[in-house]
């Protein structure tokens, strides 16, 4: 390795937020994830695409910690965090979304957001049992964080309704909202735009777009080629559990390995 | 009122006070946190025979009954003690229980936890004197105070609403702050509540132990009222009326599991013993065990949220107007918890 790769290497460590290496999961002889390999940038949205039954949730959540690795590690910010249940790695400033949405159904839409930050001083029992003077303060500056998400969103109306009474893609952006409360450095977004409208689909896209320029990280898995292209660099195409090319929209589309993957998967 | 109602109507407030507390108990694990906690009457039972031999004193030889530890302590101590055995029988089962296992299972050990504990103290008569129990435990106060018998009872009405307003206030911090909301967020969603940092696990093992530490106190109430404790009084069948207390009334609504608790153990068991006898002897007992079955499914079926459903809870946001929903205003948020 030349010198001048081995800086561009070590940048490249630098720029990347989450490492994934060697990562893989087998149910019995099952390989689900044969270990992958890839990078996720800073500041920078990549997408993680493939045919039905190419391991992508399965990354994703294992990334997350839903699931247990069989092996390999996932670097979040230079710590392995691979294997770590899924409430310490969120407290690394990892947050997601669900491919079948999450909201919490009997709260309303505010008291969702207010639950997401994690450590909350009336969140522990001797917090609670402290009373109201001890938490109402922060409560205070979390509400005026969920106001703001909300004014941003534009789901003032629905503020007070319950979570469980919105239309679908009313729910992704409320998951999208609630791992934005937790204040991420990175999102994964699992399907964010499964099962929407196509106009509430395109405030989604702009949604991230802004949350991109304000220097949020995120890996999404997505099925829409047009939003992959529109949103993704890199993108990262795996199949049959295996990373098979990764690169720009351009440079995946020309690969004849993804095009025989996507025809024959 | 005759001696006779005087003396009915305060032991039936006495129930109700403990069933009170024991449905705030099983409120919070179930209704708040979604834990379907079939075993609830062992932390009671626990509570209840805790408090019993802290009160008997130590056992003197050739005495009819055996007892563990026993001990002569003053008035609150055996009942405090009773809260933290059922607190400590529940971190015991909990440890076991919630822990990876699917809620529906949980269901199924918790069921199946009773029952053990059932038969091992029933068939066991060394351990916990077996069937025969306890019995003969001294009222509190009781040569102190030098009541007559109803004005005794009477007096323990008002000791119980005293117990069961501390017990109030206790599950209304808990579910009025943030941690009741994030108990709700591991009801309605595990992986999603554990995506935002949330121990599940810890979540469910708090309120389940403070559930049974609140069980395990009504346990110990009820035992220092009737001075009597036997393990056939309590079986799972309990669990299922204060189950149905809670469903009826209203889950996850402190009010309404209130309100349950005053419907179908006092209103609609108690109310069924002035029916006119018929049929073979125990046949209304029966029937009254198939009636909080039916009654549970039918809410369950039909008014899935109880009599008084789960509240929303507005919370006002700063600088917007939002619109009024039926009957709830928006207040301040720090008017907002608990408030109907």
């Amino acid at each position: 390795m030349t010198s001048v790769q081995r800086q561009r290497a070590s940048s490249a460590a630098q720029a990347a937020l989450l490492r994934v290496d060697d990562l893989a999961k087998s149910y019995g002889g099952v390989h689900a994830v044969a270990g992958v390999s890839f990078d996720v940038p800073r500041g920078r949205i990549t997408g993680l695409i493939g045919p039905n039954g190419a391991g992508k949730s399965t990354a994703l959540a294992m990334v997350a910690g839903a699931i247990k690795p069989s092996r390999g590690s996932v670097l979040l910010n230079g710590t392995n965090v691979a294997g770590w249940p899924s409430h310490k790695i969120a407290r690394r400033g990892l947050a997601r979304t669900f491919q079948q949405s999450s909201d919490f159904s009997g709260m309303t839409v505010t008291e969702n957001l207010l639950t997401a930050p994690y450590g909350q001083r009336g969140d522990t029992l001797r917090g609670a049992l402290l009373g109201r003077r001890y938490w109402r303060a922060e409560q205070e500056s979390l509400t005026a964080r969920a106001a703001d998400l909300i004014e941003r969103f534009d789901m003032a109306r629905m503020a007070n309704e319950f979570a469980g009474t919105l239309s679908g893609g009313q729910r992704r952006l409320l998951e999208i909202m609630r791992a934005l409360m937790t204040e991420p450095e990175i999102l994964l977004l699992d399907e964010a735009m499964a099962g929407v409208n196509p106009a509430l689909g395109a405030r989604i896209e702009d949604y991230l777009l802004q949350l991109r320029q304000d220097g949020l990280t995120m890996l999404m898995v997505e099925h829409e080629m047009s939003v992959v292209e529109r949103l993704c660099d890199p993108v990262i195409v795996m199949a049959q559990g295996e990373v098979l090319a990764e690169g720009t929209m351009d440079q995946i589309r020309s690969d004849h390995r993804v095009l025989d993957a996507y025809l024959n998967g | 009122m005759s001696l006779a109602w005087s003396f009915y109507i305060a032991t039936v407030l006495v129930y109700l006070g403990v069933d009170l507390m024991a449905c705030w108990g099983l409120n919070l694990q179930y209704g708040y946190t979604g834990i379907v906690n079939f075993s609830f009457i062992i932390y009671q039972a626990a509570g209840a025979y805790t408090a019993a031999v802290l009160t008997l004193g130590p056992q003197t030889a050739g005495s009819f009954q055996q007892y563990v530890g026993g001990a002569n302590l003053p008035f609150p101590l055996p009942v405090i003690a009773g809260g933290i055995a059922g607190g400590l029988l529940s971190a015991v089962v909990g440890v076991i229980a919630l822990r990876r296992l699917r809620s529906d299972y949980q269901a199924m050990v918790f069921l199946v936890i009773s029952l053990i504990a059932t038969a091992v103290v029933t068939s066991d008569v060394g351990l916990f004197n077996g069937p025969a129990g306890l019995s003969l435990i001294p009222q509190p106060m009781s040569t102190a105070l030098n009541l007559s018998l109803v004005g005794y009872r009477w007096f323990y009405v008002g000791l119980t609403a005293v117990i069961c307003l501390i017990v109030y206030a206790f599950v209304w911090r808990i579910t009025s702050a943030p941690l009741g909301r994030s108990l709700r967020a591991v009801r309605d969603h595990e992986q999603g509540a554990a995506a935002l940092g949330k121990n599940v696990t810890g979540l469910r093992m708090t309120s389940f132990v403070v559930g049974g530490v609140i069980a395990g106190i009504s346990g110990a109430v009820l035992v220092e009222f009737i001075s009597a404790w036997s393990p056939g009084a309590w079986l799972y069948q309990e669990t299922f009326v204060l189950f149905a207390a809670v469903i009826v009334g209203g889950t996850a609504n402190n009010a309404g599991v209130a309100l349950g608790a005053l419907l179908v153990p006092v209103a609609f068991l108690e109310g069924s013993r002035f029916l006119p006898q018929f049929g073979p002897p125990g046949l209304i007992d029966a029937l009254q065990w198939v009636a909080v079955g039916l009654m549970t499914l039918v809410f369950l079926w039909f008014w899935p949220r109880g009599v008084l459903p789960e509240r929303r809870r507005i919370i006002q946001l700063p600088g917007q107007q939002q619109a009024r929903t039926g009957l709830q205003r928006p207040v301040d948020y720090e008017k907002t918890a608990e408030t109907r």
